[in-house]
């Protein structure tokens, strides 16, 4: 019974179908899952390294690795957290032989008070400095944020791709949120003045 | 006492605030279009991949008899370098030329210091790491 419901299931899901066909000897049937992979791998990558063309150098690399590893999936778990845990494996390996070009953390101003005909352009600037200043945080801490927000908040996911338990997980979000809140002491104020700014200036358009 | 638990709970309150402007920041980030060319280099690359030919294995029943031989030969120096050692103490030993107590002394100072200056190394290394900071600068 549980075989059959199995088998019922992997025809249904389009990655298990492409996956049995690619072991079975068929190469053209990965494409079926670069096509529906293609972005989060690339998007993931990016959060790694936040440089386009290194982050599809990347997500090429881990794509090669998943088709040379696809014989070695136990099924264990589902298809997109085996992929995500590798590509996770590949692009920490990939940072580690070529460290993506950072400020320290200390190093990454903190957002200054916007001027007022360039508010938008500086709430622009400030929201690119935090996002920057993740990839300066320490690797223990900077997985876990670039996987949280990747897997749009799900710690459970997040914690299954870098394979950790969700307690341990949960502990590093914090330790890293307490990083960023430590080097961005005024970043609420400064988004509120930044929003009130931008009101102000279309209160004046209409006006 | 009431300041304090008031100061306690603006800055707690402030916390969760910066919490949320950076997790929104982090959020709300746009997503990223892979470009045109990027399904067809993957594709031709794992064709690529496909094509080549498999990787030769290591030639285990080539390699075995001169690994045996190799070892065997070690195994026989080793021997017989212990018997030599045995039988000929006096020919074969070094040692240190007479040292007067003051060098030895000055030796034992700068062995100290050396270890003193190690262990400050260890745990400034430890500090680093516990702060979560890898590598020595």
């Amino acid at each position: 019974m549980n075989a059959a419901i199995r088998a019922e299931k992997d025809l249904a899901d389009p990655d298990l179908k492409d996956v049995a066909c690619v072991l079975a000897g068929d190469v053209a049937a990965f494409e079926g899952i670069v096509r529906r992979w293609q972005g989060p791998m690339v998007n993931m990558a990016w959060r790694y390294c936040r440089d386009r063309s290194r982050a599809e150098e990347m997500a090429q690399e881990a794509f090669l690795r998943a088709w040379l590893g696809l014989a070695h999936w136990r099924q264990e778990s589902s298809f997109s957290t085996w992929l995500f845990a590798l590509a996770a494996n590949v692009y920490r390996s990939e940072l580690k032989r070529f460290p993506a070009e950072t400020l320290p953390l200390d190093a990454a101003p903190e957002p200054s008070g916007p001027a007022s005909q360039h508010c938008e352009l500086a709430a622009k600037l400030s929201r690119e400095t935090v996002r920057s200043a993740v990839l300066a945080l320490p690797l223990r801490y900077r997985e876990p944020v670039v996987l949280f927000y990747f897997h749009e908040m799900d710690v459970a996911a997040a914690a299954a791709t870098l394979a950790l338990p969700v307690g341990t997980l949960k502990a590093r979000l914090s330790r890293a949120r307490a990083l960023l809140r430590q080097r961005f002491p005024r970043l609420e104020e400064e988004c509120v003045s930044m929003e009130a700014a931008v009101l102000e200036r279309g209160k004046e358009a209409v006006n | 006492m009431n300041q304090l638990k008031t100061i306690r709970t603006r800055q707690t309150g402030q916390s969760a605030r910066i919490d949320a402007e950076i997790e929104a920041i982090l959020a709300g980030e746009e997503e990223l279009l892979p470009s045109s060319g990027f399904l067809s280099s993957v594709l031709e690359r794992i064709e690529q991949e496909a094509a080549a030919p498999p990787p030769v294995p290591f030639p285990w029943k080539r390699a075995v008899p001169g690994i045996l031989m190799a070892a065997g030969v070690f195994s026989w120096g080793t021997v017989k370098l212990i018997r030599l050692d045995l039988l000929t103490p006096a020919l074969l030993r070094f040692t240190l030329p007479p040292l007067s107590s003051a060098v030895i002394g000055q030796i034992e100072q700068a062995g100290w210091i050396a270890m003193a200056l190690g262990v400050s190394l260890l745990s400034w290394l430890l500090a680093r790491r516990l702060a979560g900071r890898g590598g020595l600068l």
